[in-house]
């Protein structure tokens, strides 16, 4: 009886510090996703029990410039994915099947950009842009995004690459198709589902990006991450309207994260780790 | 159809040599193995011929034409790989199309169609084609990497231990079909094994391969009854071959052996060509070797045989493998199956002296048997047939 | 004549020599090119660019003897260091903790946990700092409610110099407590099995399996949550910006905020760069040294000796 009882105990203290844990992490959310559906009027009189109303998202998404920032957003960083996707496949490509001299040092290097601190990139970028014409561009932060995006991709689908049995190359080749066929037709359908869960993640980090589009654009591209902060920083803060705010620019990037369940951990370590 | 001919061929990686002057003649529509232990570098030379790989020195040939610079596509050669390397985004009939798909080799659907399904039949697998790889089982994985290459009419076949995944039945049905399949197409053909029973049956010619160097080239029997060295005498034959220390004793008249662990001597029988060799030999140690089945036993006391203890006794289906202690030595031989043997009793062997073999105690490198002549007319009579 | 042609034969031909340089040519440049700013960061530290003024002239290592002997420097690097090893610290800890727990039990509770805690990871840090905020606000959020219970009121949070650092580090272990669960536990699940039966029959307590057996394999996947989260936290901008863009006063002022406000807020961009480029160079260091123990963990953990 003892063990048996010991054996419950240790479940359900386990099971017991999960929980508070799952409560620090998903309360925030809850409470964030709560304030959204409470009037201003009741903001300070009520906690948990109140009349739920739409008033605050009428006001952020139709008569506010929030769709904008939204759609800025979605430009940005799909923007910005769309070009690590061109660029970054055949690169995580070349690095993964061919042998040739550099090959580690141009993958480090690649790798050694998402360390590099953002403010060291955004200070002196602030002011080329401003000479060459790319500050407060779409085109200027999308490549200037390539810093987040690039490294994640061409780290992860290397690692898909790698996981495709060099045979099945040979045998194309054998086949009669060309390098750039086997590329085409036979590899990039197999490492389909890595790749679209990397241009995902990649997407994330774009979508979440702050710092570069703080000090690289003002207001002509505004995405919600610069723009949220326009309703900390009103004189009346509308607490229903900032949790609106953070509840529509948090919410593609948790269904993102939702989609790409299998293939997280490889992508969060950048290949590192194979889930 | 072509000759393959791979000139002085030196293949490196890195610090590893995997093929170390390397130079073979293959003939139009042979059937040629290369057989060795894992690592010989038999793959490597397959990589080679195909183009997926060029070697450091030396030059690769088809036909009469130099194709080191030329690509895989180019080669027009057809390869099965040991672990198949199907496409596992395609059907089975898309496998098997591919080749025929592909810029270099295009050929219209209805000829795509007809091609695939006679193949699809002749391997049994045309109830398949619309599975993908995963859906297969490994017999039938093999099929269809099988039946990609057949659907070509390449300049050579290479195969690459195409039944090292297949269990044991599956194995030895697939290799008489082989046999039936090289017969019909009448193509060039080289086929990697390490399975010496593989060799012995498919193989026109066979080339003994080990670290990356060639030990011996010739036909089945060739290798068998005259092996370039002990290395290549254990490699052919289940059960493996005994060798055994001895002393020569090279009297005027005759010579005798003395195995030395059984001691007991043997008188060699004349005849010239085995005296001419054995004359030869310096010092007098010396390595007899013999076949299991060139060992008789007895469980009862025969005059002249020698005495030794059975050491283990293995029954393996229609016949079984007896091992009997003499000395230190540990001797092979075939036995019925079924019997009784009890383990460390007193057992009685023989040898047929006329069937034994002669190593080099040094070099290991084979001296001579009895009856060369009579192999070596042998041989070449089923090569003329062939 | 015969052996000039046969070197010819067995060279690799040009075309795909050159192949792969060209496929990862694209790639390359668009990065080389965000960072050629870093190249002239170097350079401008050492003149006495400003925004306000028109010219600007070459003074060598003026500035980066100015800031290294500023107090504000020091204060900046304290932050820094304190921000970076508190946060990393405790999201290690926490995120051990709790992977170690998703990894030993199995029911419905922690199979839907395992999808959810990702959550405040995919949310943007700056969005996580206003969700806190709406949680701690003295006015309408929830956990002033709760302290309100125990007779806790109007609790400072990020307003105060003592309690700032704890709030700003409370908000990064929420973001990024899930990145250290999520690597861990798939490290966890990616153990062998065997040594641990073996160790099941030979009678080990959990202590001793966890720090002999499962620790020493977990350390490839540590050192790698390690490194990420050490280089992130070291430079931290949107959390602290967003939170109290550096205060109050100067207690959140790390070298990232630091060199942001004197380059742009106060206009001197020279001086400036002194702080992010000892940032930069200080992280370049500890991820070698990281990098360098990984690899090593990794090769032990596969049962090499050496390479």
């Amino acid at each position: 009886m003892n063990e048996k009882m010991k054996k419950r105990l240790s479940a359900v203290l386990k099971n017991g510090a999960l929980a508070i844990y799952a409560v620090f992490a998903l309360f925030p959310l809850f409470w964030m996703i709560l304030l959204s559906f409470k009037s201003d009027a009741e903001m300070f009189t009520t906690t948990f029990i109140f009349n739920p109303t739409l008033s605050n998202y009428e006001a952020v998404l139709f008569q506010s410039d929030y769709f904008r920032f939204f759609l800025d957003s979605i430009i940005v960083a799909g923007g910005a994915v769309l070009i690590s996707v061109l660029a970054g496949v055949p690169a995580a490509y070349a690095l993964a099947r061919y042998d040739f001299k550099k090959k580690e040092d141009i993958a480090f290097q690649i790798l050694s950009f998402k360390f590099a601190p953002e403010i060291l990139v955004v200070l002196p970028l602030f002011m080329i842009y401003q000479k060459i014409g790319l500050y407060d561009t779409y085109f200027g932060l999308i490549w200037v995004y390539q810093l987040i995006s690039m490294p994640l991709l061409i780290w992860v689908v290397r690692g898909y690459f790698e996981d495709i049995s060099v045979e099945i190359e040979h045998a194309a080749q054998v086949d009669g198709y060309s390098w750039y066929h086997i590329f085409l037709r036979t590899l990039l359908p197999l490492i389909k589902p890595g790749l679209v869960s990397a241009a995902l993640l990649a997407f994330i980090f774009a979508w979440n990006s702050f710092t570069f589009p703080l000090m690289l654009a003002g207001t002509n591209v505004e995405p919600v991450t610069v723009a949220a902060l326009k309703y900390l920083a009103s004189d009346t803060v509308h607490y229903g309207q900032m949790a609106v705010a953070a509840t529509v620019s948090a919410l593609p990037a948790v269904i993102f994260a939702l989609c790409i369940q299998k293939h997280l951990v490889r992508g969060l370590s950048f290949g590192a780790v194979k889930g | 159809m072509a000759k393959i001919e791979l000139i002085n061929v030196t293949k490196k990686f890195g610090k590893i040599t995997a093929l170390e002057d390397i130079s073979l003649h293959i003939k139009d529509k042979e059937f040629f193995v290369l057989f060795g232990p894992a690592g010989a570098g038999k793959t490597t030379i397959l990589n080679n011929i195909a183009g997926i790989q060029i070697p450091d020195e030396g030059v690769v040939k088809i036909g009469d034409e130099i194709v080191n610079q030329t690509d895989p596509a180019n080669r027009n050669v057809a390869m099965v790989f040991e672990n198949y390397a199907l496409y596992p985004h395609l059907s089975v009939y898309d496998n098997m199309a591919s080749p025929l798909r592909s810029p270099k080799f295009k050929k219209d659907e209805n000829y795509i169609k007809e091609k695939v399904q006679e193949i699809a039949a002749m391997m049994s697998i045309d109830h398949l084609l619309e599975r993908l790889p995963s859906q297969l089982s490994n017999g039938q994985r093999q099929r269809v990497a099988l039946g990609r290459a057949l659907v070509r009419t390449p300049n050579v076949f290479l195969m690459d231990e195409p039944l090292a995944h297949l269990d044991a039945k599956l194995r030895n049905q697939m290799r008489t079909e082989l046999k039936a399949m090289q017969a019909k197409f009448a193509s060039t053909s080289i086929y990697v094994t390490h399975d010496f029973m593989e060799a012995m049956s498919l193989g026109d010619r066979i080339a003994i391969i080990n670290k990356g160097k060639i030990i011996q080239v010739g036909t089945g029997d060739e290798i068998y009854y005259m092996p370039h060295d002990e290395f290549v005498a254990q490699l052919m034959g289940e059960p493996e071959i005994n060798i055994i220390d001895g002393k020569l004793h090279k009297d005027e008249e005759t010579y005798s052996v003395t195995l030395t662990q059984c001691n007991k001597t043997y008188e060699l029988p004349k005849e010239d060509n085995v005296y001419e060799k054995l004359a030869a030999v310096s010092g007098d140690s010396i390595h007899a070797a013999f076949r299991p089945q060139d060992i008789v036993y007895s469980f009862e006391p025969k005059k002249g045989y020698v005495k030794g203890t059975v050491f283990s006794y293995e029954s393996i289906g229609n016949k079984a493998v007896l091992m009997v202690k003499v000395g230190s030595s540990l001797l092979r031989m075939i036995a019925p199956n079924g019997l009784v043997v009890k383990l460390d009793s007193d057992v009685y062997i023989d040898f047929h002296i006329s069937h034994i073999m002669f190593f080099e105690a040094e070099t290991t490198e084979y001296i001579c048997r009895y009856n060369e002549a009579g192999i070596l007319a042998l041989v070449e009579e089923l090569t003329k047939e062939a | 004549m015969q052996k000039k042609d046969n070197e010819e034969l067995n060279v690799v031909p040009f075309k795909t020599r050159i192949r792969p340089y060209l496929i990862v040519a694209p790639a390359l440049i668009i990065t080389i090119g965000i960072m050629v700013p870093f190249i002239m960061a170097i350079y401008y530290s050492l003149t006495s660019y400003s925004f306000r003024l028109p010219t600007y002239k070459f003074i060598g290592l003026k500035n980066w003897i100015n800031v290294l002997t500023s107090s504000e420097f020091w204060h900046a690097v304290w932050v820094t260091v304190r921000y970076a090893v508190f946060s990393t610290g405790i999201a290690m800890l926490l995120g051990l903790g709790i992977a170690m727990l998703l990894g030993n039990l199995n029911n419905r509770f922690t199979k839907i946990l395992k999808v959810v805690l990702v959550f405040p990871l995919m949310v943007a840090p700056v969005i996580g700092t206003i969700v806190w905020q709406l949680m701690l606000n003295n006015s309408v959020g929830i956990i002033e409610k709760f302290l309100n219970i125990f007779g806790v009121y109007n609790f400072p949070w990020a307003a105060s110099t003592s309690t700032a650092m704890l709030t700003a580090v409370m908000i990064d272990v929420w973001v990024n407590c899930p990145f250290v669960i999520i690597l861990v536990l798939a490290g966890i699940q990616s153990l062998p099995k065997s040594p641990f039966e073996a160790a099941k029959i030979d009678g080990g307590s959990a202590w001793f399996n966890f720090k002999n057996l499962t620790l020493p394999m977990l350390k490839p996947c540590l050192y790698i949550a390690l490194l990420f989260r050490l280089m992130a936290s070291l430079q931290e901008y949107a959390i602290i910006f967003a939170l109290t863009k550096g205060g109050p006063g100067d207690t959140l002022m790390n070298l990232s905020l630091t060199a942001y406000n004197t380059g742009f807020a106060f206009q001197k961009f020279g001086e400036a760069l002194p702080y992010i480029l000892f940032l930069w160079l200080c992280i370049n260091i500890i991820a070698k040294q990281i990098v360098k123990r990984q690899r090593a963990a990794q090769r032990l953990a596969a049962g090499k000796d050496e390479e």
